[in-house]
């Protein structure tokens, strides 16, 4: 079954891009190490609640990948998209806001969630779909 | 010819002539991987230097600070007269509308290097963007005009080699592009 499984995922030329999902996702639970990292190398702002934003979106980019769920991948980019929207409305505010990100932070989620966007928005044939449902 | 890696030849036939032409590089695995470091860090670069244009006035103030008083030297210790001359008439007056611009223009190109879409395209868009800053504060105190011109060099790398398509979205979507009849798509591959 296992040896049936990877073939399968070989086989599937969507692998690509499910695998571009699980980067996107990766990078963006990386990106919660900056909530530790200040100075001159934090090359972006992360705060308490953007850590879990990062944290709870980036998982579902993972999963979305892994799983080979184009709808799940466009959900994620939608939701760094909102994230980012969010953030540059509070920094219009004049802070950070309850997010506690910054431009760099916004420029971060807006490259994820573009990102995902186009990955998920590929039209897959049913078929390719099912290679993964098969086992 | 002893010492050396090419054939040498006193005819100048076609054939000959091609044969003392290096073979172009094929990327190796370590090719695409330093390109693709180049561009991840190209993006980053753009992303962390976002961070300190603070919105809503951007440093303008009194004392002025932040990305105002960086384009404000365009003024102050002028680079290019007709540059000098555009930002003190139309650009620092209307400094909130074009901090805003110049903001959503660069978290584009952090976000769009960082992730390889587009990157020929997001790569002219940086070279033209160094522009600007270069113009800005090429002759303001402490700057190293050479920082200004290796922006402008790596944007002009990254957009020779499509660095996208090493380890970035341009890798995995350009050969669907390339499939589609639209305009749109079409736009897509040639930024890629």
């Amino acid at each position: 079954m296992k040896s049936n499984r990877r073939s399968a995922r070989a086989l599937n030329p969507y692998r690509s891009l499910d695998r571009a999902a699980v980067a996107l996702g990766l990078v963006s639970i990386l990106s919660g190490v900056f909530i530790f990292v200040h100075g001159t190398f934090q090359v972006v702002q992360i705060g308490a609640i953007s850590l879990v934003v990062a944290l709870v979106l980036g998982l579902l980019a993972m999963a979305a990948g892994w799983l080979a769920e184009a709808t799940l991948m466009v959900a994620a980019g939608v939701g760094f998209l909102l994230a980012a929207g969010l953030q540059i409305v509070l920094l219009a505010g004049g802070s950070g806001g309850f997010l506690g990100g910054n431009a760099s932070t916004f420029s971060l989620w807006l490259g994820l969630g573009v990102g995902l966007i186009a990955v998920g928005l590929v039209p897959r044939p049913e078929a390719a779909q099912e290679t993964f449902a098969a086992d | 010819m002893a010492g050396t890696d090419y054939a040498a030849n006193t005819d100048y036939t076609a054939d000959s002539y091609f044969v003392t032409r290096a073979a172009p590089l094929a990327p190796s695995r370590l090719d695409r991987g330093l390109l693709a470091i180049v561009r991840i860090g190209v993006g980053l670069l753009w992303l962390q230097n976002v961070g300190w244009k603070v919105p809503p006035d951007f440093g303008r103030g009194d004392p002025p600070g932040g990305l105002y008083l960086s384009a404000s030297y365009a003024v102050s210790h002028e680079v290019f007269y007709p540059y000098a001359w555009l930002m003190d008439r139309y650009v620092l007056p209307n400094f909130t509308f074009f901090g805003w611009m110049l903001l959503v223009v660069e978290a584009a190109l952090g976000a769009f290097l960082l992730i390889g879409l587009a990157t020929r395209f997001w790569a002219l868009v940086g070279v033209a963007q160094t522009v600007t800053i270069a113009l800005s504060v090429l002759n303001a105190p402490n700057e190293w005009y050479w920082s200004y011109l290796l922006m402008l060099l790596v944007h002009l790398a990254l957009f020779a080699t499509a660095a996208g398509r090493y380890a970035g979205l341009d890798a995995v979507l350009r050969p669907r592009w390339q499939e589609s009849p639209s305009w749109l798509v079409g736009w897509l591959v040639r930024a890629s």
